[in-house]
């Protein structure tokens, strides 16, 4: 299974007051506090989401640009909205007028700044406003028309959050396949080429070289595995931590699949 | 090793022996007159070596850099290297936020489209380096930001000759991003030349 890491910066944007803040809140790492959209204009925060294609887990991690979405300050939202890879459209159900800027005015600004770039388009407070409401409809159907894919959320009932990044996510990833499988490489034979595979594969999924290696000396002490004449209780024990670490680092999912395919090489292994 | 030893640590240790040769050269009653002259000589010229050597030392230790941010101009972070360990930091989201501080700055204060090139807080200085396509922010906490900044130009202008087309149409696989490291490190070290 290959395994990517993939960066994309979204903007958020609507007009003021639609909910756009809230929307994210409880879903994305905040660092910093809601008040620098007021004052500098633009909040960063991330969101981690995980694409499983064939042979392929993609991670993607979204940084997220909210933009204080008062129309008249143009010039740091064109800033922040610049390299804007996706961009989520928000716009108020109770205020039908939202719903309506989204196309003529900032869809218009994002294909000035950026093109044509994966949007979604999102009608927020289904808590207060009926899902059949006319303002509802006229999104839906805008969305339609564009092309763009919607949704009706609640930042209040936390209903649609997490699909508006999925299907964001979806979307930003679509061309991104698993790389031609390349020859057959030769197995690994004897236990301590398997460790070996298994320290390069750990360090070379952890991405820092140095916290990666660090992380295997202590593993392998733990677990009492001697390096020049491993054992393989000893090798599996430490395959154990190395999934631990990998759990934190990367996903939980990609840490079990490395998890079981260390421990079948171990098992199988000479020695 | 030369980065480890404080130049407080060598003027201190410098003073103590010159102290001591001293308080031996004046204190202690030599024999005859030429063996104190001598003394008195060879503490002179200890002494000498010693201020030379501190100079030279203080010229040549580098300037420590904490971190470094390699990113977009957009914001994009596309490497992080730090000395210390700082884990309620987000370098991602951090990176991003130093983009948006100096596009409000650009954006507030000067029309003609300039750059944000310093911050200071404290007893950090957060140097910028803009490329067409990358932007590092060095961070440093030593007292000689001056003797960083032609590197930190140096450093970005060899980046972007190397990996600038390169970044400029990076999609965000970080696989795509290319052997940065290299310069980088160069760079943390506080001594990149070309």
């Amino acid at each position: 299974m290959e395994l990517r890491e993939i960066l994309k910066k979204i903007v958020l944007l609507g007009d003021g007051g639609v909910g756009k803040t809230s929307l994210i809140a409880r879903y994305v790492v905040n660092k910093f506090d809601d008040k620098y959209i007021a004052t500098i204009g633009t909040k960063v925060s991330k969101k981690d989401i995980q694409v499983v294609k064939p042979n392929l887990i993609v991670n993607l991690r979204m940084m997220i640009w909210d933009i204080l979405g008062q129309k008249e300050y143009s010039k740091i939202r064109t800033s922040s909205l610049s390299g804007a890879q996706g961009v989520i459209l928000v716009a108020d159900l109770s205020r039908p007028e939202t719903v309506n800027n989204l196309q003529s005015f900032w869809l218009k600004e994002v294909q000035q700044v950026v093109g044509k770039v994966p949007t979604v388009m999102v009608g927020n407070k289904t808590d207060m406003v009926d899902k059949g409401s006319m303002a509802a409809t006229i999104l839906e159907s805008t969305g339609q028309k564009l092309g763009i894919p919607t949704l009706l959320s609640s930042a209040k009932t936390g209903e649609n959050v997490e699909e508006m990044f999925l299907t964001l996510g979806d979307i930003l990833v679509a061309d991104v396949v698993a790389a031609q499988p390349r020859a057959k490489e030769k197995a690994p034979q004897t236990l301590a080429e398997v460790v070996d595979f298994i320290i390069q594969d750990f360090c070379a999924q952890y991405g820092d070289l140095e916290k990666a290696m660090l992380i295997v000396q202590h593993q392998f002490e733990d677990a009492g595995v001697d390096i020049r004449r491993p054992s393989k209780e000893a090798v599996l024990q430490a395959l154990d931590g190395l999934a631990k670490a990998e759990e934190l680092s990367l996903t939980k999912s990609v840490a079990r699949v490395n998890l079981e395919e260390r421990q079948r090489m171990v098992i199988l292994s000479k020695g | 090793m030369e980065q480890d030893i404080r130049i407080e640590t060598l003027i201190i240790m410098s003073v103590a022996i010159f102290a001591v040769l001293a308080v031996v050269a004046f204190v202690v009653p030599f024999e005859d007159q030429e063996t104190k002259l001598f003394f008195i000589a060879v503490v002179a010229a200890l002494t000498g070596i010693n201020v030379v050597g501190l100079f030279m030392v203080w010229r040549s230790s580098p300037t420590i850099v904490d971190e470094v941010f390699l990113m977009t101009p957009t914001g994009m972070l596309l490497k992080h290297y730090t000395r210390r360990l700082r884990p309620d930091q987000d370098e991602d989201i951090l990176a991003g936020m130093l983009t948006a501080v100096q596009n409000f700055i650009r954006d507030s204060f000067d029309e003609a489209g300039g750059r944000l090139n310093e911050i200071r807080f404290e007893n950090y200085d957060i140097l910028i380096s803009h490329g067409k396509s990358i932007v590092i922010a060095a961070i440093i906490s030593t007292k000689k930001p001056e003797r960083l900044r032609d590197q930190l130009k140096t450093a970005t202008a060899d980046l972007e000759a190397e990996f600038g087309d390169r970044i400029a149409k990076w999609t965000g696989d970080k696989k795509d991003l290319g052997d940065v490291d290299v310069i980088m490190k160069r760079f943390l070290s506080g001594k990149y030349r070309r």
